[in-house]
């Protein structure tokens, strides 16, 4: 999709391949009325992609700009701060929503007014918890990326079901089940909904912390939110609702044949190699995100699975 | 000038080949290309090495959790296994664990804790004394065998202590398909204040008390060990008897139901 190697390659021919110097070459589209999407590509995280892997946005309200999400590193943030800069000049940046506690969607936060970044407090407590050993997960997968990056958790806890921020009015849904707090954004202005990772499009939705049953009733209540256009976590945009119903029937399917798997006694190796159906090929990164949900998934499903047996 | 200066290293490489050839046999080139190989086979797979592609080793190249990566083997193909050994050459504990399928197939599946990246290398010792070795590389986040238990966030863990889980299939008509899961910390003694304290036996037995598979299990078994195993039964119903023990001498007993061939 997007082309970071282009300056790579041009160092090929003079040989400095270790010279290439590492930026995210970060687009926007205006999908609605004043609203931004900077979209990700459709990949897991990479040293090619530096963690460019997640859908953030920014909408022009009336007095400053408000940003969904801050990306995967401290020089993503930096990325994200001057195309707001140079999208929307000289507007104060006056709320960034972290939607959930995944390292993708919190470790730009360092760039912004801590004053200003804001999530429920259960995301809080989650990024407080889990948000070292993010970083240093993202530091071995991404490397010099992350230089700089350090964890920094929101200063404003969230609680309220709406928000007025710089003159415009947001609704603020408290789900969960893709983790354990999920923050579901509408812009009552545009009818714009920002789904943070309950809802994916063309590309495989990620379980470290699912609660699949939680997750399906959180999807039937983005369903029924009024709305004019839908901004998954990662994937396509969605005007059809499309991205509700793949993202159902991928983790429904993904939890009824990890059941059939379990009570067959397969151990998870064997569950990883079991076919994918054809209706999924269109996600990207689906073989990998499917392996990694095996080991999410299993130990929860034993527990149910399997039964208890008396000691003698 | 030249061969005077070539003539030393030749020397020395005679040498080498001299003492390597003292051994029973050289040691083949390790196609996982580990530091430790040459450690590795001296201490775990004294005779004859070779590599074989039968040994089939299960493992996902990255490990998305370092505290439960899976692995399968499979020897199926070979015949007359006498010793399954499972080692992470990179880890501080390296040896995993030791299955002799007395009266199984050549199945194990279990999962491990790493504590950095690793071979995962697998030797399957057949009756004629020859070791056949294959393996895989599991790139993993650190510290897995460092860590605390996720038990000892809790109060009460030695309460349900030993606590199984399992399921007894049929696997064909003369094999079961067994998995087990029991409640333990395998505290490793490398956790900061955390005493070593593991499971480290586990026999599947018959009804009438024939040992079946023989299990050694070593600190780097994941938490709550879960193991899968592939004991002969008859194609009738038939109970398989499970003993496990830890390091403090805690005696586990329980008994599974395999179904008979019909009724799978």
């Amino acid at each position: 999709m997007l082309s970071l190697m282009a300056g790579g390659a041009a160092c090929a021919c003079c040989g400095l391949v270790h010279a290439k110097k590492l930026a995210y070459d970060l687009t926007v589209r205006e999908i609605a009325s004043g609203t931004w999407l900077v979209e990700g590509r459709s990949e897991y995280f990479s040293l090619e992609n530096g963690g460019n892997i997640v859908n953030i946005a920014f909408i022009e309200v009336p007095d400053g700009v408000v940003v969904i999400d801050s990306g995967p590193s401290r020089r993503y943030g930096e990325a994200l701060q001057a195309l707001i800069e140079s999208t929307v000049p000289g507007k104060p940046v006056l709320r960034v929503y972290n939607t959930h506690h995944h390292p993708d969607h919190f470790l730009g936060n360092q760039v912004f007014d801590p004053g200003v970044i804001a999530a429920p407090q259960q995301v809080i407590d989650n990024i407080i918890a889990e948000g070292d050993a993010f970083a240093d997960n993202m530091y071995r997968l991404l490397g010099d990326w992350m230089r700089g990056t350090a964890v920094m958790a929101p200063a404003v806890a969230i609680d309220t079901d709406f928000e007025d921020v710089g003159g415009r009015r947001f609704s603020l849904y408290h789900l969960s089940g893709h983790t354990s707090a999920d923050l579901v954004i509408r812009d009552d202005e545009t009818g714009v909904v920002f789904t943070g990772d309950l809802a994916f499009l063309h590309r495989a939705p990620t379980t470290p912390h699912a609660d699949i049953t939680t997750w399906q009733e959180s999807l039937g209540s983005i369903a029924s939110i009024d709305r004019d256009l839908l901004v998954p976590g990662h994937g396509a945009l969605d005007s059809s609702g499309e991205s509700i119903e793949q993202t159902r029937d991928y983790i429904h399917w993904l939890e009824a044949s990890l059941t059939d798997a379990t009570s067959l006694g397969l151990t998870m190796n064997e569950a990883m190699v079991l076919p994918i159906p054809k209706r999924f090929a269109s996600m990207s990164v689906v073989e990998t995100e499917y392996q990694r949900s095996v080991v999410h998934l299993y130990l929860q499903l034993e527990d149910s699975v399997m039964p208890l047996i008396e000691l003698k | 000038m030249r061969k005077f200066w070539l003539l030393p290293i030749k020397l020395s490489m005679l040498l080498v080949l001299t003492t390597a050839t003292g051994n029973a046999a050289a040691l083949p080139e390790d196609p996982l290309n580990s530091v430790m190989w040459e450690n590795m086979a001296q201490r775990f797979f004294p005779g004859e090495v070779v590599i074989d592609q039968r040994v089939v080793v299960l493992s996902p190249h990255e490990a998305e959790d370092q505290m439960q990566v899976p692995v399968t083997v499979d020897a199926t193909q070979l015949e007359n296994v006498v010793e399954i050994v499972a080692l992470a050459d990179l880890n501080p504990i390296p040896h995993i664990l030791t299955v002799k399928p007395l009266q199984a197939q050549a199945f194990v599946g279990f999962r491990v804790k790493l504590e950095q990246s690793t071979p995962i290398r697998v030797g399957v010792l057949t009756s004629d004394g020859v070791w056949h070795v294959n393996g895989v590389i599991v790139n993993a986040a650190g510290g897995g065998c460092s860590a605390p238990a996720s038990a000892h966030g809790t109060s009460n863990w030695y309460k349900t202590l030993g606590q199984a889980r399992g399921l007894a299939r049929r696997d064909g008509t003369d094999a079961a398909r067994l998995s087990l899961r029991m409640r333990h910390p395998m505290d490793t003694g490398l956790a900061p204040g955390i005493p070593v304290f593991y499971m480290n036996k586990l026999l599947v037995k018959s009804a009438d008390g024939v040992d079946l598979a023989d299990v050694e299990l070593f600190e780097p078994i994941s938490e709550n060990p879960t193991l899968t195993l592939k004991p002969l039964v008859s194609n009738e119903a038939e109970d398989l008897l499970v003993y496990a023990r830890d390091t403090e001498g805690n005696e586990f007993e329980f008994a599974l139901e395999v179904p008979a061939m019909a009724d799978n």
